[in-house]
């Protein structure tokens, strides 16, 4: 398999790229190993070095490759430019993500925020009781697309949304795990190679024709039902990381929705397995109505698809509308982020987020798209707050009462030196908070004097028509009343604000400290600090998501 | 019936002998950090639910330990005959005493049988390998944590010792009584023989996934890490290719000294986590039994804390909780160990609760919310066994006023105890 990244100049030994240095750095060993330069002539002619586990730059390539990648999916599905969470280390790297390929040896791979790194693990698979590896073979994270693609999402989703790292509700710390497998998902599965491989000969039930409708009293259906002998269901799982980090986030695809399990699944990794369900139920409902003519064109009736033997062009084409169709599903998840609230997202914000951002994209959703969404996240139990029915228009999030407009606010546009950027970024920051302070009691905020502007984004999107849509998102934080004061679990408001090119607030996405958020943040905040196993015997404190602890399950 | 008397009108040292014996009695007693309750029914049968204090959390009054007061109180009180000794899971803090008295327990006239929950059965070889694990890592941390002090985290890991004169007295069964090792699912009826009598076992449980979450996480590179220090020999993935920062060239990018300084710390043994996580596993382990006599119902949940409770409560809590009489409040009153769901499925001011408790060596233990919950929910009826007023140790709530159906033992007399009848 070959991986395209973008040509990156200057690119040097590292390889250390706009984005991102690679700094080969093994702590237990106290030890670098020699970085790969990708612009060896000799290297360029062969497209990169070929696979091999002995060699560390090839290990090197490997983590810069897929990290490119998933950068440039990014870049391309929210239509603008990536900035991360600013670094606190001050490296000599200036705010390039330091990637580190075999820092720790331990089986695990974290994505560090106050290193501003992520950090990959290796470590000897046990003689005795050596899990999926070979036993005393030395594994390395750092080659598993799957762990790189979802490290590297939970940076990218902390660089847009910095304030998911608080963790105020329990579907925060299980959104940022959940949204970064199912990046790492669909990324493996738009590559299609892999698919036509894996379903090649395969027998399962892949194909039942598309229910017409689900209905809401009726038992679950969803997918056409899916079952977990499906193909796509078995590669979901085969393109797990193979280690265990996250297993458990792809248990329930292909299991039938229970929409009652949310109720009770605090732990991240369990909650989080919903959420990847949901989506995945999504995906595999768009792909059977893409390719319900393939079947009928290769004169296939449902009662016989069970147990067809894929094989020839209509393995080919399969594969390739399953392909295209990960790739769609991925901009759109990703897409949503920008529609995101700015702290204590729920998973039924991010449904009305993914709705909203294709709805403005996409208007006409002949191939359902949206309605396979709703279906999926209702099925799970996902319900958003304050939201009447699960149709279309009232899932759209909504402009303040009162028609809203903030003239002046500019986009910085593409040849501008880096000065004239931040000024343009300066004055409007200004204006946005001066905005908000002048609309605060329609905007939720309920103290002003305890807001701030965090981030502001230029958007140019492409749809499907050849359209283009420019928007202009910003995020303005509330800091609750709780903050700063000694042992007390801090809380956050806040507004997600979508400018159309006119200035016209089209959406205003509020997280009002109203309403009892306050209290329910603080509370939630206490009792995962009592779940902890130290809590028990030690007052509270403040803590931010904590991937390391997260992914070993501490 | 409820009393109010201060300690005037003691209850017989014999329950036979008395005039109004209650159906049932719970006594608590005072011995420290540690759980040791004492289940009388009718008079006449007998039920020791823990016996252990934590070595750090104990409590000596002219010269006599409080346990040893509390044993001897078991002995007189239920004549040498106990039908039931419970142990609800292998921390220092419940069971202790059956080690120190071992040979005592030997020497009753008889004991009918001995329960301890599954993870204790050393024929059993999930229990057996867990038990290497947990030996190898209690040992690895205390090498780590003594060099540092670090309090809170040492007492927890003293309360995971092996403590192994208690494990092998009460897994012979103290050379007389029949052994159980309890999962959840279990069902006694008569146990050691006495009609009328039953149990219903709740945790812990026996499935995969349980057993699964009983590995502490990150162990396995611990205990490999250990081993490797000793052996000398790391792991070195790329031999030959290792540079030191003087070898690399200088365009070659290399970290800031900050960033290596916070690698090499993450690199460290975070002995208090495993501590505490170990900790945890161990609570989570208890024996959760609700214990039947006639149409009553008692909790003991021994520490169960969220994980344990998990399996079971939200299936069957309310048929089990509505009807409850008596809550022995887990794990000393930590918030963790009494979900506010199951708080809320017992009955409103129908049942009287206990927590043995105090404020050494863990000052966070009890939550004073939770403490607060409890009593509100019991309508009044919650007593900390640190309200027992001991010179020199720490003290709970001062208690001017017995709530109702609540004896407390004659001070003067060292009698540090308090009953909780039930008709």
């Amino acid at each position: 398999m070959t991986l395209q990244v973008p040509y990156e100049y200057p690119l040097t030994p590292g390889p250390v790229g706009e984005y991102v240095a690679v700094v080969d750095y093994d702590a237990p060993n106290r030890c670098y190993y020699e970085p790969v330069d990708l612009n060896d002539r000799w290297l360029l002619a062969n497209d990169g070095l070929s696979p091999a586990e002995s060699d560390p730059r090839f290990h090197q390539q490997m983590v810069y490759a897929v990290v490119s990648e998933t950068i440039s999916r990014f870049k391309f599905a929210l239509g603008r430019d990536l900035a991360w969470h600013r670094s606190r280390t001050d490296s000599t790297f200036g705010n390039r993500l330091l990637l580190i390929p075999h820092g720790i040896q331990e089986a695990n791979a974290f994505y560090d925020p106050t290193m501003h790194a992520i950090v990959f693990g290796y470590f000897t698979a046990s003689e005795t009781d050596p899990g999926s590896n070979i036993p005393g073979q030395t594994v390395f994270t750092c080659l598993a697309h799957d762990i790189i693609a979802h490290e590297t999402t939970h940076a990218l989703v902390d660089g847009i949304r910095r304030f998911f790292m608080e963790p105020t509700n329990p579907d925060v710390p299980a959104f940022h795990e959940a949204f970064a497998d199912i990046v790492a998902l669909f990324q493996h599965f738009s590559v299609q190679e892999a698919l036509v491989e894996a379903l090649r000969g395969t027998r399962g039930t892949l194909y039942r024709e598309p229910s017409p409708d689900v209905k809401p009293e009726g038992a679950p259906q969803i997918g056409a039902e899916q079952k977990r002998n499906n193909p796509l269901v078995i590669l979901a799982n085969q393109f797990g990381d193979g280690i265990g980090l996250h297993s458990g986030l792809r248990q329930c695809i292909g299991t039938t929705p229970d929409p009652k399990a949310l109720e009770h699944m605090i732990e991240p990794h369990e909650r989080g397995q919903i959420l990847v369900a949901a989506v995945f139920d999504a995906f595999f409902t768009i792909f059977l109505r893409r390719t319900a003519d393939l079947w009928r064109i290769a004169g296939i009736s449902r009662d016989d698809a069970r147990d067809v033997d894929l094989q020839g062009d209509l393995l080919y084409r399969l594969a390739a509308e399953a392909s295209k169709t990960a790739r769609q599903v991925e901009t759109l998840c990703i897409r949503a982020l920008d529609y995101c609230p700015p702290v204590d997202i729920t998973f039924g914000d991010y449904l009305r987020a993914l709705i909203t951002a294709d709805h403005d994209l996409v208007r006409d959703d002949d191939l359902g798209y949206r309605a396979a969404f709703i279906d999926a996240f209702r099925m799970r139990g996902i319900h958003p707050d304050s939201v009447t029915s699960y149709s279309e228009e009232s899932l759209l999030w909504t402009p303040p009462g009162k028609r809203t407009r903030l003239p002046g606010l500019r986009m910085p546009s593409a040849g501008i030196t880096y000065e004239e950027r931040r000024s343009v970024l300066g004055k409007n920051a200004k204006m946005l908070f001066s905005f908000a302070q002048a609309n605060a009691a329609s905007l939720g905020i309920v103290k002003k004097e305890n807001i701030f502007v965090d981030s502001f984004h230029a958007i140019n999107r492409v749809g499907p028509d050849g359209n283009i849509v420019f928007e202009m998102v910003a995020e303005v934080i509330e800091k609750g009343q709780h903050e700063d004061t000694g042992d007390d679990p801090r809380t956050y408001g806040g507004v997600t604000m979508v400018f159309d090119s006119q200035g016209n607030l089209r959406y205003a996405v509020r997280k009002s400290l109203k309403n009892d958020r306050s209290t329910n943040q603080a509370a939630f905040r206490r009792e995962l600090w009592e779940r902890t196993a130290v809590g028990p015997y030690s007052p509270y404190q403040n803590t931010t998501l904590d991937f390391r602890a997260i992914h070993r399950g501490f | 019936m409820a009393t109010k008397k201060k300690g005037t009108t003691r209850p017989p040292t014999s329950g036979s002998t008395s005039t109004s014996v209650p159906s049932i009695r719970i006594r608590m007693y005072r011995i420290g950090f540690g759980d040791c309750f004492l289940v009388t029914l009718d008079g006449q049968h007998h039920i020791l639910v823990d016996c252990g204090v934590h070595n750090k959390g104990g409590i000596v009054v002219n010269g006599k330990s409080l346990i040893d007061l509390a044993f001897q109180n078991i002995v007189t009180t239920a004549g040498g005959k106990l039908d039931v000794v419970i142990a609800t899971h292998a921390h220092q803090d419940h069971v202790s005493g059956y080690g120190k008295f071992a040979d005592q327990f030997a020497k009753f006239n008889h004991i009918g049988e001995v329960w301890m929950p599954w993870t204790d059965d050393l024929s059993n070889a999930t229990a057996r390998s867990w038990h290497q694990k947990k030996k190898a890592l209690v040992g690895l941390v205390q090498t780590y944590l003594t060099a540092r002090a670090d309090k809170e985290a040492q007492a927890a890991i003293e309360n995971a010792g092996p403590n192994p004169a208690a494990m092998q007295a009460l897994r012979q069964g103290f050379g007389k009584a029949k052994v159980r090792y309890l999962k959840a699912g279990d069902q006694l009826d008569a146990p050691a023989g006495v009609t009328g009598f039953s149990a219903k076992i709740m945790g812990p449980p026996e499935d995969q996934d349980f057993i699964s979450k009983m590995n502490p996480p990150g162990s396995d590179h611990y205990l490999r890490m250990a081993a490797a220090q000793q052996t000398g020999k790391g792991t070195h993935p790329f031999v030959g290719w290792e540079l030191s920062p003087q070898q690399m060239d200088p365009k070659w990018p290399q970290l800031k000294q900050n960033v290596v300084k916070m690698m090499n710390e993450s690199l460290k043994f975070s002995a208090r986590a495993v501590a505490f996580s170990l900790d945890k596993l161990l609570n989570n382990t208890s024996i959760v039994a609700l214990l039947s006599w006639r149409g009553k119902h008692l909790l003991f949940p021994g520490d169960a804390e969220y994980g344990d409770w998990a399996y079971w409560y939200k299936k069957s809590g309310s048929q089990v909780l509505s009807d409850i009489c008596f809550y022995k409040v887990a794990h000393h009153g930590s918030w963790n160990a009494t979900p506010k769901g199951a708080l809320a499925e017992m009955p409103l001011g129908a049942f009287g609760a206990m927590m043995s408790t105090q404020s050494s060596p863990w000052p966070s233990i009890p939550r004073p919310a939770l403490e607060k919950a409890i009593d509100e929910r019991t309508g009044g009826a919650l007593l900390r066994s640190d309200s027992i007023p001991v010179a020199g140790a720490p003290a709970g709530p001062k208690l001017n006023q017995l709530p109702p159906a609540f004896v407390k033992g004659n001070l003067s007399k060292n009698e540090f105890w308090v009953d909780y009848n039930i008709p």
